[in-house]
């Protein structure tokens, strides 16, 4: 079977499809750790996590978006992100990521339910500060 | 003089009236490509969405589980409470829009009336203006989804919606909207969003074709599904608010334009009205004078 050779990056969101490009390779989030992709991948359908999304263009140039869980296809040579928020780092402002990061600390927390829902907040919130730091 | 006076007064409010009624045309108009732009586009992630829940539910029928299961799936064996949300505009002047959503929704109320408890919920000003006047108890109202209903906001809805019904608290869930179905063709429905009668899994065709490949799941296909079904629904809830939106501008947009011609009509119906007037004076008054240079011969 000959292998397709390019990669195809799409990544949706419920209100629009904000990305769609041919990359070279790719490293996203799962939910219990990063995955990365090259052409060639075999299929897969799996559930994200928060954090980096990077993406190498053909060009050699690099790509950073934050995305927050949803899930992922993955067939023939097409890589379809479905996720609920997807923003370049670039736009992300440091003070907003530190609300959210201060927000997600004063949740209570007193159920097991609550408890999973405050972690994964902080989580998410941490995530994105540090990508935003990092962009600027 | 006085009828001519008169007529010419009525002729000048029939046109600032046209003129008003074509601009809204035109914002209408406007609004309404945006609108549609914006539902064709999350079109794609209700697509993508149903494509991935018809990939899990061959793999679980592979597997030979017993099909898919959730809570959202799964019917309440009591129907107690149920709630129906009217979507609704916030601005008039739009023709029978917001008459034939709520004509369905009170037919949804009264069937409900003395079996279940029903909750109502209204988006729009003009939904809640409706059930004021019927003297309708509401549970909750919202006036905030505008022509551009955001994802966050709908979200925060269908969080509350899945958490009241996984609790048990809520049986049921029905929406009264407008169904976008063409350019030209849209319709008033209730539609019963939870439980979730079946996932849809689009046509048969494309479920088949994709069944070939075998994908690799990561967590395990039933995990996934723990969380899609709650994704789409609200994907089904999001589109809900689209497709009102889009009906909306539509329905002004036609209303408008009708408006603008019967306006139009109008006008030469007075400006003839008004000629008639003024040549019949114009004759009275030539006769009298006629009439007058006679008398003094």
């Amino acid at each position: 079977m000959a292998i397709d050779k390019s990669l195809r990056l799409v990544i949706v969101t419920p209100e629009r499809t904000i990305f769609d490009e041919t990359v070279a390779q790719l490293r996203f989030p799962l939910f219990d750790g990063d995955i990365g992709v090259l052409p060639g991948r075999l299929p897969l359908i799996g559930r994200l996590g928060a954090g980096d999304l990077k993406v190498k263009m053909p060009a050699g140039e690099e790509r950073h978006f934050f995305i927050d869980g949803g899930f992922t296809q993955i067939n023939k040579g097409t890589v379809t992100l479905l996720t609920q928020r997807a923003v370049p780092i670039d736009q992300i402002s440091v003070a907003a990521a530190e609300a959210e990061l201060k927000a997600a600390k004063e949740q209570s927390a007193r159920s097991d339910e609550q408890f999973a829902r405050k972690a994964a907040a902080l989580n998410r919130a941490r995530k994105l500060l540090k990508l935003a730091r990092t962009a600027h | 003089m006085a009828k001519a006076r008169a007529i010419i007064k009525r002729l000048k409010a029939v046109r600032n009236i046209r003129k008003i009624t074509r601009t809204m045309e035109l914002v209408a108009t406007a609004r309404f490509k945006k609108a549609m732009d914006r539902a064709t586009e999350a079109a794609a992630y209700t697509k993508k969405i149903s494509e991935i829940v018809a990939d899990l539910s061959s793999a679980l029928a592979d597997a030979g589980a017993k099909g898919l299961s959730h809570p959202l799936l799964e019917k309440h064996a009591e129907e107690k409470n149920a709630v129906l949300l009217v979507l609704t505009s916030n601005r008039g002047l739009c023709g029978g829009y917001n008459a034939s959503v709520l004509r369905n929704a009170q037919q949804r109320i009264r069937e409900a009336a003395g079996k279940v408890k029903l909750q109502i919920e209204v988006s729009g000003k003009r939904g809640i203006n409706f059930f004021k006047f019927q003297k309708q108890p509401v549970d909750a109202t919202y006036t905030t989804f505008e022509d551009k209903p955001t994802f966050e906001q709908v979200d925060e809805l269908a969080n509350r919606f899945i958490k009241a019904y996984i609790n048990g608290e809520i049986d049921r869930l029905d929406i009264a909207y407008m169904r976008f179905e063409t350019m030209s063709r849209q319709k008033a429905e209730v539609v019963t969003l939870l439980p979730i009668g079946k996932l849809d899994t689009g046509t048969a065709a494309p479920a088949a074709s994709q069944a070939a490949v075998e994908y690799e799941f990561l967590p395990s296909p039933q995990e996934i599904l723990e969380e899609i079904v709650p994704a789409s629904f609200k994907a089904r809830l999001f589109k809900a608010f689209l497709d009102a939106a889009v009906s909306e501008q539509i329905a002004r947009m036609v209303a408008m334009k009708s408006a603008t011609e019967n306006a139009g009509e109008m006008i030469s119906t007075l400006k003839m009205q008004y000629n008639r007037a003024r040549q019949s004076q114009i004759t009275s008054e030539l006769s009298e004078i006629i009439g007058g240079a006679a008398a003094l011969e």
